[in-house]
């Protein structure tokens, strides 16, 4: 694993693997911290015209360094438009035209629903967090979804304590038996793997493992049962010209990229 | 006419038992000076809502001034969660309607036209959803035009908005400047609005961008002029969140406690200015100022 991983950070893999998702001219919702990394390297590589939105209310920011959270003025700077929810959750969202949100979430399910409101605790009493927020709105309303999420057991989970963003439902064809445009979660994104979607079941499956992940370490950190075909594919490292830039120019303070 | 009034008066048009739209959004634009005029009244029976809480929500949940909760999220970013807010949730300790934030807005757009409801298709096939059915806040139905499911998200209309604005005239037109979310629609759908400005302007100064003001005067009830008033929190091209401050309060909001020590010292025994002073003063704030190009 040393060998596998000493040229760049899991945090860095992840980066780099986030930033395939999105493409050029997508409009897009991006969370903090490795996805929003992911977004500026996609950004100054393959996908110069991908657009972020804020959900307090704003588009295409050019943030010159990294705040809080959305409300934190430092990543409004440089944005092209400004104005309220409804524009950017309502006019842009609701109406279809968003094509990619890439969420984190406290637990995901093996159909690639989140959730984003509360877990338990080993005492068997809820932990209410913060709330999901718009969470909902962008996994319901999008054309597709990237989650990103720590790989372990109590996260990847046979059932949620709150299904709190929809995915897949309970498979293939339940989202729009739901009423619910878009394709749901196409792909989850951990610290030791990329999962895709099987579309004819709506499961999750396993699509390239991160350098120097054994078959055994992936299902004993997954809390639901997964195939793993004989010939998966390494997730692809990141190139020189990606670390340099992740490292020099977006994330020169390792704020995200130091480790995972 | 004038709309400006005192702190004091203004908090007085908020009784036990309104429902009172929040303005803020996690730490930027909380109304605290009001909020905190409200802890001191020790009002009681709130519903407060707001998609996106901060602060003042947790402030008001934190002191039992709030009775039911209406909302989409809220935290103190990545300075933690609120604590308050948080474990009164956990505990049911008050009631509360949790929903996605573009349903609060839509609950909110549709108070503002004078409409039941709004259709909306979030929610779907969610966890959130059967709760608000169940409060009766929320319906699933089928388009009757011949299209699929949609949640039917029932009116809100707050008996007041509370918005901060950087700038308002006398008359109380005030103006927004930086990103809305919800406040639009709140302040629409609100019977009444109280604004607090960081400054008071002439009103040729507002006729002469009025496409900057989100809340013109005739929705206005009451204007406070008190700058910082949003204080930890950030005003976009005005001043920065207190990280110093976010941070203490964050470690206090842990448990009722230490949360209640910090009302006690920061809010209860204090007006808007000793607040200020004992917050750091003078150099404290200078140190806040936004820098007119980055707007932080």
């Amino acid at each position: 694993m040393a060998t596998a991983t000493a040229a760049f950070t899991t945090s860095e893999l992840m980066v780099v693997a986030g930033a395939r998702e999105l493409h050029d001219g997508e409009l897009a919702f991006v969370g903090l911290g490795i996805p929003q990394v992911a977004a500026a390297l996609a950004q100054r590589t393959h996908a110069p015209g991908l657009v972020v939105l804020n959900e307090i209310g704003l588009a295409d920011p050019r943030p010159i360094e990294f705040g809080v959270g959305n409300a934190d003025p430092r990543h409004w700077y440089g944005a092209s438009f400004m104005g309220s929810f409804s524009d950017v959750m309502g006019y842009l969202l609701a109406r279809g035209l968003v094509d990619v949100g890439f969420l984190g979430a406290l637990e995901v399910d093996a159909f690639g629903n989140a959730n984003a409101t509360e877990v338990r605790r080993e005492d068997g009493s809820t932990r209410r967090f913060g709330g999901g927020g718009g969470s909902n709105d962008i996994a319901s309303l999008a054309r597709s979804t990237v989650v990103i999420v720590r790989h372990e057991r109590r996260k990847l989970v046979e059932r949620l304590e709150h299904l709190t963003n929809p995915g897949s439902l309970d498979g293939a064809g339940a989202r729009t038996r739901a009423g619910l445009p878009g394709d749901g979660t196409r792909s989850v994104l951990t610290d030791k793997c990329v999962f895709g979607v099987d579309p004819s079941s709506g499961r999750l499956v396993v699509r390239s493992v991160h350098p120097g992940i054994t078959a055994d370490e992936l299902r004993a950190s997954t809390g639901f049962p997964i195939d793993l075909a004989p010939d998966l594919p390494t997730t692809a490292p990141p190139t020189r010209e990606e670390l340099e830039l992740i490292r020099e120019v977006i994330d020169p303070d390792r704020r995200y990229t130091r480790s995972f | 006419m004038t709309k400006l009034v005192p702190l004091g008066e203004a908090a007085a048009l908020i009784h036990d038992g309104d429902h009172v739209a929040l303005g803020g959004f996690s730490i930027t634009r909380n109304t605290i000076a009001l909020v905190h005029e409200l802890v001191r009244r020790k009002v009681r029976g709130l519903t407060i809502s707001a998609c996106v809480l901060g602060i003042e929500a947790d402030l008001l949940i934190g002191a039992g001034c709030v009775e039911r909760l209406v909302y989409s999220g809220g935290s103190l970013d990545r300075f933690g969660q609120l604590g308050r807010v948080n474990e009164a949730v956990e505990r049911k300790a008050i009631a509360f309607e949790y929903m996605s934030g573009l349903a609060l807005t839509f609950r909110y757009a549709a108070g503002a036209l004078g409409l039941p409801y709004m259709p909306i298709r979030s929610m779907l096939g969610s966890d959130l959803l059967p709760p608000l059915v169940a409060a009766g806040v929320a319906r699933e139905e089928r388009d009757p035009f011949g299209g699929g499911p949609l949640v039917l998200v029932r009116a809100l209309v707050p008996d007041v908005a509370v918005v901060h604005a950087q700038v308002a005239d006398a008359d109380g037109n005030a103006r927004v400047l930086g990103p809305r979310w919800d406040n639009d629609e709140a302040v629409a759908a609100a019977r009444s609005v109280i604004v607090i400005a960081e400054e008071v302007v002439d009103a040729e100064e507002i006729r002469r961008l009025p496409e900057l003001t989100l809340v013109p005067s005739f929705r206005t009830s009451a204007l406070v002029h008190l700058p910082y008033a949003a204080h930890p929190t950030a005003v976009y091209r005005r001043y920065d969140y207190d990280a110093d401050h976010l941070r203490l309060y964050a470690e206090a909001t842990r448990s009722q406690r230490a949360f209640d020590d910090y009302v006690d010292r920061y809010v209860r025994s204090t007006d808007h200015a000793s607040y200020l002073a004992a917050i750091g003063g003078e150099a404290k704030l200078a140190s806040l100022a936004a820098d007119s190009r980055l707007g932080y």
